[in-house]
């Protein structure tokens, strides 16, 4: 296949599922803004890697893998600045007690640590098998999945946790 | 109760507003990544990089044969005293858009004052022409965002005034493209106020060395803000290894770069260019020491 080629099918491939790669960079940066940014930083990653590229058929788990990549990189680079906005958002935040129990469960699913996250995400939420997720990641399947219990069981414990804060 | 609370999550994940931008900034990223790589084949980050820098050393070599190239023109200048200088820069037009979502505001600067009034015609010109461009262009985005349902676009262009000294006046043009996200780019021109030469980077050197000599140093310079701390990322070998970006090697011969107030090189590179989108315009101070050995002489880098 020519690179034109290559390149037509990249194209036509992110323009197609441009809202769910948007909706997986915001569940990273939780800001329009931000997840704006990293969609464009992903595609000029994408065409200045096609070489990474091995087999066209991977193009949706390769440029997944881009994606989270990139706002890993972009919250690394704001871990700091993170911090300080999170405690002044929750300190002025009244919204979440309208809706107290998505918030919870939503405030859990943020807590876990990026890797397990992604998988839920991209498994639940996206719906990808757990040998895709495995190649996004760069991981192996057995990895994947016991990664994904653990993601699952700490949200449960840390519901069960809050629950039980909430009823004493 | 557990897939009763992810299902919840999930449309709650589903609902997540798409900004009528994502179509735009998709299809500009799309088309900027693609037609520079139509256009050249080498490389890949760094096309567009390159794209720019040939097209700005194109229109600077014209008027830099005439008065860089001639050191004898330079020194026999620098014997006749001259009253002291006068050289400004001030802001000679404005290109100013408001409406609603659309903004942009575009200062063109000039410089006045030069006794070489080719020099100073030729740089004038030089930036009345990349703002009128910017400002067509802004024109045209604005209206095909208007026929697309609207959104948001803004772009900022003005210029600092980096050094200022008796001898030497570096300009910064920078413009910042607003699409939800932002790209900046920065140009640099550094004049001899006393020589009334616009000094090229190649012009500061014996030989084409400096090109390595720099690259090393900026390579080592990027390693050790990581380490020193791990948020700073770059597109670097043992800092990105991800092997997902064309790494960064090496400096164009004709980098931007400006000479700053301590009569130091620094190097500059543009959101993008070397770094991921977050770490924005990138500065390098390049240590006087490593390049002594190649300068042309210590007249301005100090």
């Amino acid at each position: 296949m020519s690179k034109t080629d290559l390149e037509e099918q990249i194209a036509e491939h992110v323009i197609e599922f441009k809202d769910k790669y948007y909706r997986l960079a915001y569940s990273y940066v939780r800001n329009a803004d931000d997840a704006l940014d990293i969609i464009q930083e992903s595609i000029y990653k994408a065409f200045s890697s096609l070489d990474s590229l091995k087999n066209p058929s991977y193009i949706k788990t390769w440029f997944y893998r881009i994606v989270v990549n990139t706002s890993l990189d972009f919250l690394r680079k704001r871990k700091k600045e993170i911090v300080v906005s999170e405690v002044f958002l929750s300190a002025n935040d009244e919204s979440k007690y309208d809706s107290y129990e998505d918030f919870d469960l939503k405030a859990a699913l943020d807590d876990l640590p990026p890797n397990y996250r992604s998988i839920i995400i991209l498994r639940y939420f996206e719906d990808l098998k757990l040998q895709e997720i495995a190649e996004i990641l760069n991981e192996n399947v057995n990895t994947v999945k016991t990664r994904l219990y653990a993601g699952l069981k700490k949200l449960r414990i840390k519901m069960n946790d809050e629950n039980w804060e909430v009823s004493k | 109760m557990k897939n009763n609370s992810l299902e919840k999550l999930k449309k709650e994940y589903m609902d997540i507003p798409i900004p009528q931008e994502l179509d735009f900034v998709v299809k500009k990223a799309l088309k900027e990544s693609r037609s520079n790589s139509t256009t050249m084949a080498a490389k890949g980050r760094f096309r567009k990089a390159a794209v720019v820098a040939a097209s700005t050393a194109a229109c600077v070599a014209v008027l830099t044969i005439g008065v860089n190239t001639s050191p004898a023109f330079a020194k026999t200048l620098s014997k006749v005293p001259i009253v002291s200088s006068i050289v400004k820069v001030l802001t000679f037009r404005e290109y100013t858009v408001d409406e609603g979502t659309f903004n942009a505001n575009i200062k063109v600067p000039e410089i006045s004052g030069l006794k070489d009034e080719k020099l100073q015609s030729s740089l004038n010109e030089k930036y009345l022409k990349e703002n009128e461009k910017l400002y067509e262009q802004f024109v045209a985005d604005m209206e095909d965002m208007k026929q697309n349902g609207g959104g948001h676009l803004g772009v900022d262009s003005g210029y600092v005034v980096k050094t200022d000294t008796d001898r030497i006046l570096s300009i910064g043009r920078y413009v910042v493209n607003i699409v939800g996200s932002s790209s900046t780019t920065f140009k640099y021109d550094t004049i001899d106020k006393k020589n009334e030469i616009l000094i090229t980077l190649p012009s500061l050197f014996k030989d084409d060395s400096y090109v390595d000599i720099i690259s090393e140093n900026i390579k080592e310079q990027m390693k050790s803000r990581h380490e020193a701390d791990d948020s700073m990322i770059y597109w670097v070998e043992g800092v990105e290894d991800e092997g997902l970006v064309e790494l960064f090697e090496k400096i164009s011969k004709e980098q931007n770069f400006y000479i700053n107030s301590d009569g130091k090189l620094v190097i500059s590179f543009d959101k993008y260019d070397v770094a991921p989108g977050c770490m924005g315009i990138q500065e390098f101070v390049i240590p006087t020491q490593i390049i002594s050995d190649i300068l042309v002489s210590n007249e301005y880098i100090k």
